[in-house]
């Protein structure tokens, strides 16, 4: 006992004129004199707790000494990193073709898959009012039929060759895709064109999908994060066709025919606004090629959906929608306030902030020491079952907010913790949280980026909303090009002062009134 | 003051978008107004998204080809094995794999690899869980740990700029875990309520009745900790548990995406030290089989029977026969979203599912462990129609051991499938480096993706039946929950398969 009283003296006088370097040594040494000298048991005398304070005692001191060799590279505090070197990736190479189709491509020659697909720039937002719900309603149709091939054929061919085909509709955006391997590119093409312009569209058939499209919608009505989110955009773009669901409703489901879809097809499925794109084992030569052959019937209409939406913008409305549902266990609500553009300069911005307030829910392994704020302020008053921020673009408009789950009973704790945090990113923003943030939004950008769909997905998406694909080290420097003053700048076009949605459901008498929620846009004090 | 920075108009043209935003930013620029006089700022001045921003200095770009990366395995001298493969993709997944899991658990621990999975990337002796969780963060990483019935996988996914953040980490974590208490005991108590949900995810508790009943022993302990057992887990029992399992030649160090060189440089000085301790002998799976029932709302049933096929990855031919037979039976849920490729043409989908609208899901299922594997069916159905879902399970199990019954279209099919999901999986740098790990904790080796795709071009319709009556062969383990009072009996079910 009395060595190691000793050794700890000499340490502790030792310490402050010490590098890392020998205070190795010194901690080596203490832990070879605490393993000579075992703890002595406790007195006979000692109560339970003298004991269990021995035991705890003992655990920490294991903490006491930390190994140099285990702490040389990381720090908590993060920093600017340079990625110049990791950022080089295959050229994605564009063309043009007479009719305005486009086609860009991304070959990994190694891989032995790829995914191939059509993006298209039409979704839910480009129907009429009695038309809402014919974009989805054709996705289904789609794979019913065509002319050389019946439904049958077409499941059997992709089934056969192990294949998937899959599409999927959005308010601004419809994608076709197949994930193939690599020899059967060229039959997943033509079975991609074939159904974009030769589908059939049966009548009996589309009666019958309209029973599985009903069904399908009963599902989503029970998945709450869908209705929240539904409404929000029905409340936020009240009276704009971006309020519009994408199913549509159930009447229009109901009367939807043939006639529809086809008039869908020949007003949005034109050259100008498709997109073919493929990565993976794929050559862009013989992708442009075969494209010429085989996508020969579209439309060349000039219309871009830039004419569209300025015939019918959307227009932001500060409004809510509240359903109350006393029987359900938890209360979910979104606010959000109106975003950026898909091209806006300051959309990267709002994409750091979304990063800074970051989502948590209860399982996550950062718990509450996770670096955002919000998530702090969550984690330790337990106030929430989830909290996540959210950051949607659209052509001309966009949402950016904070959707959480909750137990009625913190509903307004919660409310307040959300509404200060975010208006606090007007006021208060430290330089080392956007660091982090922006370190957080670069990774998940790149690490998002696993195997030959994400990509296949990342460049349809980008050559329809910035006409290009962003090469990354341009994103990186975009990204990095946001600090302190940025955040606050931008958070004050956006968040300061300005009008919300909001959306709630379950059960939500907790839940502040709306002028609470407008009144905490903005602080008076700094 | 509000207009000094209000000067994007939201309303304006928006045919002209890209021109008027840049022109906005223009006098954004020119005028900061008296709000950004008080805040300090500095106006954005880049060019809207749809126009290339000056001045970025682009790398080269790679060729369309490059080279795969091979394999390379180093063995430490402790017994310890480090391995990775190099890859095009700026990011790269580390994971230290450890040949332990529920198996290995003993009474007096049962529940630890519950609870390790969970303790996973919390308090080390060299650093607080604050720190760990905010250098996770400072480098935008995940990390994931996971645990089953023979493997913890502890796993570091981040930019390739970061391998030296991430083995760091990473090797700290699992080596080094302090198991302070109060940690332990908050993760006991949401361990508590994460299994009094369970009754929330039926199928996985079917899986886990299929194993604790098929199997006596070993691979018959629970996954997921019982109540009883986590009553008494503490920081002890997983001290011990770490100290006794998590030794040096029952680890492996894979990573996908990281050069190999980088990796040991890192790596070997981390773990060169640990203790060279002998493996006790791997547990033996004992298979019994046996029925499980349990009452739970009424009006659905969901029920599994099983079969086991003993070898496992070890008879790697067996494990890829095993695979496309899963394939071959396929099935899945009545009423799924997704196009064509979900197997929509596997037997269960066609013989099955298509015939009988009660039935709400019916799918083949099989896992397969070092030395031995399970094989078997599983539904979801209304309680009125279960006895006869049972029957037709009966039915289809027997049909497909009958030799002559597979034709080949539908065995070129499943082949086809099985290949594809192969290499589509393992597009994935996460797959990737848990293929690299895990493989070499079974077989010493990596074995090449060739080796496996050219055993499933291997199978026959003959390996088909003679895998499945081998199955048949072995005792049923009936698992069922929910409406379980009519269901047959045990006897009444096995007797249909022995009968012959």
């Amino acid at each position: 006992m009395t060595i190691r009283h000793l050794i700890n003296l000499t340490r502790r006088t030792r310490r402050p004129i010490q590098a890392f370097a020998t205070s190795r040594h010194s901690s080596t040494a203490v832990a070879a004199a605490s393993d000579a000298s075992l703890p002595s048991p406790p007195p006979p005398t000692a109560m339970i707790y003298d004991r269990l304070a021995e035991s705890v005692k003992q655990k920490l001191k294991k903490l006491e000494d930390p190994d140099h060799r285990f702490l040389q590279h990381n720090s908590p505090h993060p920093t600017l990193d340079s990625h110049t070197e990791i950022l080089s990736a295959p050229l994605t190479r564009v063309t043009t073709l007479p009719n305005g189709l486009r086609i860009a491509t991304e070959s990994t020659l190694a891989s032995k898959t790829a995914t191939v697909g059509v993006f298209i720039d039409a979704g839910s937002r480009f129907e009429s009012e009695e038309s809402n719900g014919t974009a989805h309603f054709l996705e289904h149709m789609i794979f019913k039929g065509t002319e050389r091939r019946n439904a049958r054929q077409l499941e059997e061919e992709i089934e056969n060759m192990g294949g998937h085909l899959n599409a999927y509709t959005s308010r601004e955006q419809t994608t076709y895709y197949a994930k193939v391997m690599d020899k059967n590119v060229p039959n997943a093409l033509d079975i991609l064109s074939d159904i974009l312009q030769n589908s059939k569209f049966e009548e009996q058939r589309i009666i019958r999908e309209r029973d599985v499209i009903l069904r399908e919608m009963e599902e989503v009505e029970g998945q709450t994060e869908e209705v929240i989110f539904d409404h929000l955009h029905a409340t936020a773009f009240q009276y704009t066709p971006l309020g519009r669901t994408i199913l549509g409703p159930a009447e229009n489901i109901k009367i939807i025919g043939k006639e529809h879809i086809q008039n869908y097809i020949s007003t949005h499925y034109t050259a100008p606004r498709m997109v073919v794109a493929a990565s993976g084992a794929v050559k862009h030569e013989d992708i442009v090629e075969q494209v010429k052959k085989l996508f020969t019937k579209l439309s060349t209409d000039p219309t871009t959906t830039s004419d569209l939406v300025a015939k019918e913008p959307a227009i932001f409305t500060g409004s809510e929608i509240r359903m109350l549902d006393d029987d359900i266990p938890l209360a979910q609500f979104a606010v959000a306030f109106e975003g950026a553009s898909w091209t806006d300069p300051d959309s990267i911005a709002l994409m750091v902030m979304q990063s800074m307030l970051g989502s948590w829910n209860k399982n996550a392994g950062g718990g509450k020491h996770m670096g955002s704020e919000l998530a702090q302020r969550v984690g330790i008053n337990e106030i929430a079952e989830s909290m996540m921020a959210f950051n949607t673009n659209y052509k001309d408009t966009g949402l950016f907010g904070v959707y959480a789950v909750a137990k009625p009973d913190c509903l307004d704790d919660l409310a307040y913790a959300i509404m200060y945090e975010v208006t606090k990113l007007c006021y208060r923003v430290s330089e080392a949280d956007v660091i982090r943030a922006r370190n957080q939004l670069k990774s998940s950008l790149l690490l998002h980026i696993d195997g030959t769909s994400p990509v296949f997905e990342d460049i349809g998406r980008q050559l329809l909303t910035y006409g290009r694909r962003i090469p990354y080290a341009e994103l990186f420097a975009r990204i990095d090009s946001v600090d302190a003053s940025t955040v606050k700048r931008v958070a004050n076009r956006f968040i300061f002062d300005r009008d919300v949605a909001i959306t709630a459901v379950g059960p939500i008498q907790g839940l502040p009134d709306y002028n609470w929620f407008r009144r905490r846009t903005y602080w008076l004090r700094y | 003051m509000k207009s000094g920075f209000c000067l994007v108009s939201r309303t304006g043209c928006r045919g002209l978008a890209g021109y008027s935003s840049t022109s906005a930013v223009a006098t954004r620029s020119s005028s900061g107004g008296f709000f950004s006089w008080l805040t300090g700022e500095k106006s954005s001045s880049l060019p809207p998204l749809d126009f290339p921003l000056k001045d970025v200095t682009l790398a080269p770009p790679l060729p369309d080809y490059v080279e795969p990366g091979k394999t390379k395995i180093t063995t430490l001298t402790n017994g310890l094995k480090i391995a990775s493969e190099t890859s095009a993709n700026p990011a790269s997944s580390i994971g230290l794999y450890v040949d332990s899991g529920s198996i290995y658990e003993t009474p007096a621990s049962y529940g630890a690899t519950h609870l390790l999975e969970r303790m996973a990337f919390k308090s080390t002796t060299n650093r607080s869980h604050l720190r760990i969780v905010r250098e996770v963060e400072a480098i935008g990483g995940n990390v994931i740990a996971s645990a089953s019935r023979e493997h913890m996988s502890y796993t570091y996914d981040a930019l390739k700029s970061y391998v030296p953040q991430m083995v760091e980490l990473l090797i700290d974590c699992v080596r080094n875990p302090a198991f302070l208490d109060w940690e332990v005991s908050e993760q006991v108590n949401k361990v508590r309520a994460e299994i009094a949900e369970c009754s929330k995810n039926p199928l996985e508790l079917l899986m886990e009745a299929i194993h604790s009943t098929g199997y006596a022993g070993p691979y018959g302990n629970s996954l997921l900790a019982s109540e009883s057992a986590l009553n008494s887990l503490n920081s002890t029992v997983l001290e011990e548990f770490v100290a006794e399992n998590y030794t040096a030649s029952r680890m492996v160090l894979a990573a996908s995406g990281v050069d190999h060189d980088k990796l040991l440089e890192y790596a070997e000085p981390l773990l060169s030290d640990l203790a060279n301790v002998s493996r006790p002998s791997e547990p033996k799976p004992i298979y019994t089989g046996g029925d499980f029932r349990r009452q739970g709302d009424s009006g659905i049933t969901h029920f599994a029977l099983a079969f086991e096929l003993s070898g496992g990855w070890v008879k790697d031919k067996d494990a890829m026969t095993l695979t496309v037979f899963q394939m071959l039976m396929g099935g899945g849920g009545s009423f799924s979203a997704g196009g064509p490729g979900k197997g929509m043409y596997s037997r269960l989908y066609l013989r099955v599912l298509n015939q009988h609208p009660q039935i709400q899901s019916f799918s083949a299922f099989n896992s397969i462990y070092n030395h031995t594997g399970l094989f078997g069916i599983q539904a979801t159905t209304g309680s009125d129609f279960a006895t006869n879902a049972i029957d037709i399970a009966v039915k289809e199990l027997i049909a497909v051991a009958t030799p002559g019954e597979v034709d080949q279209v539908q065995l070129d099919r499943a082949k086809q499938s099985t290949k594809a999901a192969i290499l589509m999986n393992l597009e994935s740098r996460m797959v990737a480096s848990e293929d690299i790990g895990k493989q070499i904790l079974t077989y010493g080796e990596r074995k090449p993706i060739e080796h496996f795709l050219k055993a499933v071009d291997e199978v026959t319709a003959q390996d088909i039946a003679k895998t499945a009556q081998k199955l048949l062969s072995s005792p049923l383990t009936m698992a069922s929950y929910g409406d379980v009072l009519h269901l047959p009996s045990y006897d009444a079910v096995s007797s249909r398969f022995h009968s012959k």
